[in-house]
């Protein structure tokens, strides 16, 4: 059992406040993404939850241990919370062979010798390091570091990791390929992991859960994948993960019309407090189909190919709206050309209160 | 608030009992040992310079500063550091833009040469020139004016510009490399895109390479500047005799005088006061230029600049250049070497009048024995309490951060702008019995006690330059693997800064074997040094063998500096 809690966490750096009174629990086995802008306080998290700052007020608890508590003045020292780490530059330590990099918080675990070289070489094998065992970092490429620090953070079989934007500096091709392997680790162990990014791409490929984070240093939402995609608890959270189209809107006599220079009617059902003005209609650009019938019509500006999907930039009114068509759909409903008029409708559109002019997400 | 600050302030004793302790116990021994180290003797020479047995008694200070040959010591002072900066600046630009932007040829070799100034000791050099062009005496001068039947020796070293010409022929390096490195360093399509632009060759040099390599330029220039202002060796060779003094030499010359009595050096700690002030108002002025202009386009990484064709000038600049490496290189080496083989100083430089008994001397005198082994023993102590404290000062300015960080580091800078005649005079005041009866006068301990003040700045730098690399998760990383506070420093940040700390260590221990400036108002009977030796053999007119101890002594250099160039080339091996 390693469900992480934090409880009404506290940090503050001078007067600067990073978190305030935060709280999450992370449920055991599970892949957790906490995903969030740059400099929303998701180290700072991290960092409380290993030891290496203190937070004011709050406490942390991995399954039944507590690590820090503030009321009841429990910090355990970093070196004794017994958690795997991978930082975000990877933190191998340049004097020492990959080897003894791994076999470094065993060695201060006091293990014998045989067991450390035993466990070392099986942490490597697990992320197919064993034949740069005798190697120094420095002759290893950023993808190699990466995964000797994930096998040093393996190596003492904890059951909680850590892995702060641990890929952010590999290639596409590489990156897809670590993600897998996490996966796999995970399954293998059935470990707790708790995986910080900014980047919701590979949050929405790796996770089981996903925790949002918001600038102000708060959690926006906490669910599943699907649950945050399909249902954004607040204009945050959808605007953070994908790309959106942004439409205001406006009553005319008693009909919502979407505002984009002329006003055009929005036959999808709207919120009754849209009605007294301010709002906007979100909507993804692959929520976006081609519908001849609908009354909402756009000319096409320009159409790229972008290998798995069509990419469009139409011009509804004096707006500019992003398309994106699926393979499947441009197949069976064909593409449109530049130039053209099309009929538009939206899936699964939001409703959110329209942003306060210079006021930041 | 208050009361949110209340737990997390209880909180520090629960939190890592053992981090926070000796975090605190470093900073405290950081400040206690500066303390010691480099406060107390500057705040003897203030206190001394203005206060006689508690009163304070500014007669005597203005009676020094406004003495007729200290004032002219002060203007022969500024205007040999200005001359020296001037002519060691354009030399020093002017050769580094030929090694490192011209087609010249054997580059690698002249590189290697023009370096030799930097680690050869320049009152060794005064000392060669002044065998060759002394006004009365010199070998060369005798020579030219036999030649041409001249009534008068034509040249006199013994002169403001002599001393100027010896300061510049050793301080230009400190330009030269500045600019040598800034110009390697300097991203060539910055020059390649004025070219494209349509400027003239000439152009690019006056309009884009110099304003761009100028930072480097005046911080070498500076450089010259403050080691000229505090300089003693060559002014105190060439320029004693003749009665031509400055301030560090007239320091020397008053407590001398005075038999090193209790007044005597409270003279000099007052023209310390004085010298000191200007040294301060040049490093403003530097400041204030520096700020005027800081260029960002300088890269870190080295790349392969374009090499501008010299064409027609290319033998007549190789030639200069060949000349100028001969003439402040070999011929004063030249001269050393064969004067330390005459039997006496004056005899022509003729075989019959050579000899080994000079060196049979050197080696079996007590007291040059002495000196080199005095030498040995203050420099590699310096040399290693230096490395380990310079480092826990770096250590604690850091990655410690405590409050007063910025006083820990101004205050072990603090010796770096403070000629070496200065410090040992605050070192005297310190450490003669006035304070709790600590007396190290006459002993080798009061020479190690200034070395550690003068030095300590340079392992600090090199070790906090080294610190900033260590990033911080390193340490972190291995904190989280379970090494505790001190395992974490010993198993990771310290075998990381390991290679910085023996060329810190190196960096000073060059310096201390060949000082002169410091040891020479600090030796007592059987504490010289190999600087002050040397220097005492010369004044007591044993021309001949100081030759010969000089020459021993520019052997070790060299031997010891090609095992550092070994080591440190080893070390980028692996």
């Amino acid at each position: 059992m390693a469900n992480v809690r934090f409880d009404n966490i506290t940090f503050r750096y001078g007067t600067n406040t990073v978190l305030e009174n935060f709280s999450l629990e992370v449920e055991s086995g599970k892949i957790v993404c906490l995903v969030g802008p740059s400099g929303c306080g998701k180290t700072t998290l991290v960092r409380a939850l290993l030891g290496l700052i203190k937070p004011e007020t709050g406490s942390i608890t991995v399954g039944d241990r507590v690590l820090f508590d503030a009321k009841k003045r429990i910090n355990v020292p970093a070196e004794k919370r017994n958690i795997g780490i991978v930082f975000q530059d990877y933190a191998v330590w340049p004097h020492m062979t990959v080897l003894e990099n791994v076999c470094y918080p065993l060695k201060k675990q006091r293990r014998p010798k045989e067991e450390i070289r035993e466990r070392a070489m099986r942490a490597l094998e697990q992320v197919h390091m064993t034949e740069y065992a005798r190697h120094l970092p420095n002759q290893l490429s950023g993808g190699q570091q990466q995964r000797v620090a994930i096998a040093r953070a393996l190596v003492i079989d904890s059951d909680l990791l850590v892995m702060d934007e641990p890929i952010t500096n590999l290639d596409a091709k590489l990156r897809e390929e670590m993600l897998l392997e996490i996966r796999m680790i995970q399954k293998r162990l059935n470990a707790t992991i708790l995986y910080i990014t900014h980047d919701q791409q590979s949050a929405l490929q790796l996770c089981d859960k996903m925790a949002i984070m918001q600038q102000d240093g708060t959690l926006c939402q906490y669910g599943t994948d699907e649950e945050i995609i399909l249902h954004p608890a607040n204009r945050f959270t959808f605007e953070f993960i994908g790309v959106s189209n942004f439409i205001p809107l406006e009553k005319v006599g008693n009909t919502m019309c979407l505002n984009v220079g002329e006003k055009i009617p929005f036959p999808d059902a709207v919120p009754e407090e849209a009605a007294n003005g301010g709002y906007e209609i979100g909507v993804r650009p692959n929520d976006i189909v081609f519908d001849p019938e609908s009354p909402l019509q756009a000319r096409v500006d320009s159409r790229v190919f972008l290998g798995s999907e069509y990419n469009y930039f139409l011009s509804l009114g004096s707006r500019q709206i992003r398309v994106q068509q699926s393979m499947l759909d441009a197949r069976t409903r064909g593409t449109a050309d530049e130039g053209e008029t099309v009929g538009i409708r939206f899936l699964n559109s939001r409703c959110y209160p329209a942003k306060k002019e210079g006021a930041s997400a | 608030m208050k009361r949110l600050g209340g737990v997390s302030a209880e909180l520090a004793a629960v939190d890592g009992r053992k981090r926070l302790n000796m975090d605190k116990v470093m900073t405290v021994v950081c400040f206690v040992l500066l303390l010691i180290i480099v406060v107390i003797p500057i705040v003897m020479i203030i206190f001394n310079a203005f206060f006689n047995e508690g009163k304070l008694e500014t007669q005597m200070f203005v009676e020094q500063v406004t003495d007729g040959k200290n004032l002219e010591a002060m203007w022969n002072t500024l205007k040999i550091a200005l001359f020296a900066t001037i002519f060691g600046t354009i030399m020093g630009v002017f050769y580094a833009w030929l090694l490192g932007r011209s087609d010249i040829p054997a580059k690698g070799l002249m590189r290697a040469l023009f370096n030799i100034p930097y680690m050869f000791p320049p009152f060794l050099g005064a000392m060669a020139w002044d065998m060759m062009f002394n006004g009365r005496s010199g070998y060369i001068n005798k020579m030219l004016r036999d030649l041409f039947g001249l009534t008068q020796m034509p040249i006199n070293i013994n002169s403001v510009w002599g001393i100027v010409f010896v300061e510049v022929s050793y301080y230009f390096p400190f330009v030269f490399m500045q600019v040598v490195s800034a110009l390697e360093r300097m991203d060539p399509t910055l020059e390649e895109s004025a070219r494209i632009a349509g400027a003239k060759q000439r152009q690019v040099i006056w309009k884009i390479t110099l304003p761009l390599v100028k930072p480097a330029i005046s911080a070498g220039a500076l450089l010259i500047l403050t080691t000229s202002l505090a300089h003693f060796g060559v002014p105190s060779i060439l320029g004693y005799a003749k009665g031509i003094y400055t301030l560090p030499t007239r320091i020397y010359a008053v407590i001398y005088n005075s038999g090193g009595s209790f007044d005597g050096i409270r003279q000099g700690a007052a023209l310390s006061v004085m010298l000191v002030v200007v040294v301060a108002l040049a490093l403003v002025l530097q400041n204030k230029i520096l700020s005027a202009g800081n260029y960002d386009i300088i890269k870190g990484k080295s790349m392969r600049p374009t090499l501008i064709k010299l064409r027609g000038a290319k033998i007549p600049l190789f030639l200069l250049a060949i000349l100028t490496l001969v003439l402040i290189v070999i011929v004063p080496l030249v001269m050393i070497v064969l004067v330390s083989f005459l039997k006496a100083y004056g005899l022509p430089i003729e075989f019959k009048n050579f000899t080994f008994a000079q060196y049979e001397k050197v080696f079996t005198a007590n007291g040059t024995i002495a000196a080199i082994r005095n030498s040995l023993f203050v420099s590699i102590t310096a040399g290693i309490v230096c490395m380990f404290l310079g480092t826990l000062v770096a250590y604690v300015v850091q990655k410690i951060r405590p409050k007063g960080k910025g006083a820990l580091e101004v205050i072990s800078m603090l010796p770096y702008a403070i000629p070496g005649t200065v410090l040992s005079i605050g070192v005297i005041l310190a450490w003669s019995g006035r304070i709790v009866g600590i007396n190290l006068y006459n002993t080798i301990w009061i020479i190690l006690v200034a070395y550690m003040a003068r030095y300590l700045s340079f392992s600090m730098k090199t070790s906090s330059a080294a610190l900033l690399q260590v990033h911080s998760s390193l340490e972190e990383a291995a904190r989280v693997c379970g090494a505790s506070h001190t395992e974490s420093l010993k198993d990771i940040t310290l075998p990381l800064i390991r290679p910085a700390m023996v060329s810190g260590f190196f960096l000073i221990f060059l310096p201390a074997m060949r000082e002169v400036t410091t040891s020479i108002l600090l030796y007592g009977p059987y504490t010289r040094t190999l600087g002050v030796q040397i220097y005492s053999l010369r004044d007591a007119g044993m021309i001949p063998q100081a030759a010969a101890l000089a020459t021993v002594a520019i052997g070790i250099i060299i031997i010891l500096n090609t095992i550092v160039t070994k080591i440190t080339k080893d070390r980028k091996g692996v």
